[in-house]
């Protein structure tokens, strides 16, 4: 992953000239500044967190703001490696991969004083195979979890399951610690033993985050999420603005010292603005996510016409509007992941009308409308959506565009019988078992023989080797099946003071080891 | 008097509970599911569906209505799904900001409509008349989220005088959640003074035209006594009833002024409800509104009594 931090009015090559020490910068604080401590910093989100529980939801904004008050067993580190976090180490793996045997850090605080043990760790790690959605798919494969001693876990497993320590590791729907006395659902007290405390929140208008004095970090330097969490700002606030235009302006303006999630085609008007924009160059990939249970793409050759006739190119140019900002990549990962292939060029970013129809007629499909459904919740989702619609309407389709708020869209996917095709995204993950496939119980419902065994192998292969050959053939059965079809990768865009440093471009930013330098 | 006061009342009861029969079908009719907003796009159907059964969400609609108008019963107007928190501590939280923008919209729409109005009455017909004429119809025109852009553009990102969003943090004092609202006010007041100053400016029209008015010239008055004392006075009725209108209005929420400027007022919380389909806060958010408008109207008409002695209820 790259790092791109422009300077006011450096432009463009300001962008190619930062790449270049992308990934040395990510565990570094910045050349030449010392950090200081004290300060309070505004950052502006694109809205109020659904819920402050991290293990009751998947939005990434819940992560984002959790993330600084919980904390979890493991996390990742600056190469998406899972590394300890509360753990003292790596988990001991038996031999037959079914016993993970984790040490505990000790001495380490909560928020209200009280020290944590094994056994809020085992309480709580109950909690999230009962109430996450990540911990309910782990859920399905652990036996036991167990509590050897006060600083040890145990969870037995019902077979080898190599992702488990990544789910361990997500900041959301989050496998998070908290004192078993706290547990309740819904979750009416926020202790962690995270850098920094809930000190308030007022919906609508901020989440107040406290320096938490009893903080033990781990030793040695930051790491990706991993490694040291200093603590030198006093004060995180989170301030909801919903209204992308109005962060892009707040930015412009210098109002806050951090607004996330921009639009791309607003980095012309940062760079001569008062904060320094932040490019995170990938961030992630948009996808048509296909409905094989029901309707017509329930038919697989309906949707390899899908995969051929579209044109992947057209639609990330009108989502996002600059090369600089996307990338044509059918591969599920890009270059520079372990899980990057070179599997799909065959059948992407065909444009292949006629091919299409050919398809079409010879699987004899006689009715050919397709419903897509989609928002302008996500801007971008809307505009690949139309282009989209235009080239699968030349091939023969005929199309129903469904534009819908985000509410109704949620609601309406999770009804085979209400769509074809819907869009959505996500951050490239740094585990592929994080991606939400397409199953017999989430929409899309791919569920086939074939994926479920490439799926069962790779999650069961014991070696990161074999891991990586295991995600070849899954990948293969995506370009076979077409279960869903990605359309591309594409950058995120934040801003961010001057005066801010420590601050690295994430999927999910963080605060921790960030500091305010003088004006 | 009494049995008016008593009359108003009922009705208000009725519009109440008309408007939260209305309200709740709606709502129920319309699609969108807030278990699933809230527990984000990963959640499986079995998750939306738990969270559904502990919101109450999966019972018959007629138990629902009996619940919410079992709560309103008993002046309870229901919690937050998304907030949890009671819906009446959200709109207090953010009657604050709404209330300063109301008062503050409303002081520059009067202050530049009623001095605007009346002039432009007197001197009908003049190059003055035909320029206020223009300005409101540009100012009514105008769509107010642009308007909004663009006061942001020139004073916050440009001159940085002012802040662009939100409401000032826990740490802040009234004169910087005020500053947060001079822009928005400024909106607000400019769109809402065309309303007020071209109903001034025909009211005093109408009143200019009378004997009296007439009388009192004749009678060697000074001018401004004739229009402030006489032609003013009795024009008031229908400029008290705009300005009890367009404070209703500004008090139930200038949704898409708030969001511009990301204040967390009534209007933006209304707003985030219906995207996120937070129905109590959408039920109990238009209730209050509602009376909120039946309440301004009456007060308006018992103004009348004070302005106009040939009012009688």
């Amino acid at each position: 992953m790259n790092f791109c931090t422009f300077r006011r009015r450096g432009g463009l090559r300001g962008l190619l000239a930062a790449g270049a020490i992308g990934l040395a910068a990510l565990s570094a604080p910045a050349l030449g500044a010392t950090p200081a401590k004290g300060g309070t910093i505004v950052v502006a989100t694109i809205g109020e967190p659904p819920t402050l529980d991290p293990m009751a939801s998947t939005a990434d904004l819940v992560g984002i703001l959790t993330q600084h008050i919980f904390e979890t067993l493991y996390t990742f580190d600056a190469k998406w490696n899972t590394t300890p976090l509360l753990a003292e180490s790596m988990p001991q793996i038996s031999g037959d991969g079914l016993t993970y045997t984790i040490a505990l850090r000790q001495g380490i605080k909560f928020h209200d004083g009280s020290d944590m043990d094994s056994a809020d760790v085992v309480a709580s790690l109950k909690r999230w195979t009962e109430t996450a959605s990540r911990g309910k798919q782990a859920a399905k494969l652990i036996s036991a979890i167990e509590t050897p001693d006060a600083h040890t876990v145990r969870i037995v497993l019902k077979q080898p399951y190599a992702p488990l320590t990544a789910l361990l590791a997500m900041n959301n729907s989050a496998a998070v610690v908290m004192p078993q006395e706290k547990l309740a659902t819904p979750l009416k007290a926020f202790i962690g033993t995270g850098p920094y405390q809930l000190k308030a929140r007022v919906p609508d208008q901020y989440i107040q985050l406290t320096r938490f004095d009893g903080y033990q970090p781990r030793a040695g330097e930051p790491d990706g999420y991993g490694g040291a969490r200093k603590q030198y700002l006093d004060e995180i606030r989170f301030a909801p603005v919903s209204n992308a235009n109005t962060r892009v302006e707040s930015a412009a303006a210098g109002q806050y010292d951090y607004v996330d999630a921009l639009p791309v085609e607003s980095i012309a008007k940062l760079k001569n603005g008062r904060s320094d924009p932040l490019l995170l160059k990938p961030f992630g990939w948009p996808r048509l996510v296909l409905n094989t249970k029901q309707g017509i793409m329930s038919s697989l050759p309906a949707r390899r016409a899908v995969q051929l006739a579209l044109n992947e190119e057209d639609m990330l140019y009108a989502a996002f509007g600059n090369k600089d900002f996307y990338s044509l990549n059918a591969d599920l990962y890009p270059q520079g992941f372990p899980w990057a292939t070179q599997l799909g060029g065959k059948v992407y970013n065909q444009g292949d009308a006629s091919g299409a129809k050919k398809l079409l007629d010879e699987a004899q499909v006689q009715d050919r409308s397709i419903r897509i459904l989609t928002s302008q919740q996500y801007e971008f989702h809307y505009k690949m959506a139309l282009v989209a619609a235009e080239y699968l309407k030349a091939a023969g389709f005929k199309v129903d565009m469904q534009v819908v708020d985000w509410a109704t869209l949620t609601q309406r996917r999770q009804d085979p019988a209400l769509w074809d095709i819907f869009i959505t995204h996500s951050p490239f993950l740094p585990e592929p078992a994080l991606i939400d496939f397409p199953s017999k119980d989430s929409p899309g419902w791919w569920d086939t023989p074939r994926r479920n065994q490439v799926l069962d192998a790779f999650n069961q292969a014991a070696s990161p080797e074999e891991r990586i050959k295991r995600w070849a053939d899954v990948q293969q059965a995506v370009f076979d099946e077409v279960p869903f079809i990605k359309v591309g990768d594409f950058n995120s865009l934040a801003a961010k003071s001057p005066t801010l440093q420590g601050v690295q471009p994430s999927p999910w930013p963080y605060f921790w080891n960030a500091w305010k330098a003088a004006k | 008097m009494l049995r008016y006061l008593l009359n108003r009342l009922v009705g208000l009861v009725a519009v109440m509970f008309l408007v939260a029969t209305i309200v709740f079908v709606i709502l129920r009719l319309t699609p969108g599911d807030p278990a699933a907003v809230m527990l984000g796009p990963q959640a499986s159907q079995q998750d939306i569906d738990t969270l559904r059964a502990r919101l109450g969400l999966d019972q018959p609609l007629p138990m629902q209505y009996a619940a919410w108008m079992g709560q309103l019963a008993r002046g309870n107007l229901g919690q937050s799904i998304f907030l949890d928190q009671p819906v009446l501590a959200a709109l207090a939280d953010r009657a604050e900001p709404t209330f300063w923008l109301t008062l503050m919209s409303l002081a520059i729409a009067s202050a530049i409509a009623l001095p605007v109005g009346i002039l432009s009455a007197v001197r009908r017909g003049t190059a003055l008349d035909q320029s206020v004429v223009t300005f409101s119809m540009f100012t009514s025109s105008v769509p107010s989220f642009w308007l909004g852009l663009l006061l942001m553009q020139i004073f916050s990102v440009k001159l940085g005088w002012l802040p662009v969003a939100g409401y000032g943090g826990p740490d802040a004092g009234i004169a910087t959640r005020l500053s947060h609202l001079v822009l928005p006010a400024i909106v607000l007041g400019l769109v809402n003074s065309a309303l007020i100053t071209r109903f001034i400016r025909a009211s005093m029209l109408d009143v200019l035209r009378d004997d009296y008015v007439r009388t009192a010239r004749a009678k060697g008055l000074p001018e401004r006594k004739v229009i402030l004392k006489h032609a003013a006075r009795n024009a008031l009725i229908p400029i008290l009833t705009v300005l009890g209108l367009t404070t209703a209005l500004l008090v139930s929420g200038a949704v898409v002024t708030e969001t511009v400027f990301g204040l967390p007022g009534v209007g933006s919380l209304v707003v985030s409800a219906v995207l996120r389909r937070d129905y109590p806060v959408i039920q109990g958010a238009l209730l209050v509104i509602a009376a909120i408008y039946v309440l301004i109207n009456l007060f308006i008409d018992l103004l009348y009594l004070l302005v106009d002695p040939r009012v009688r209820y």
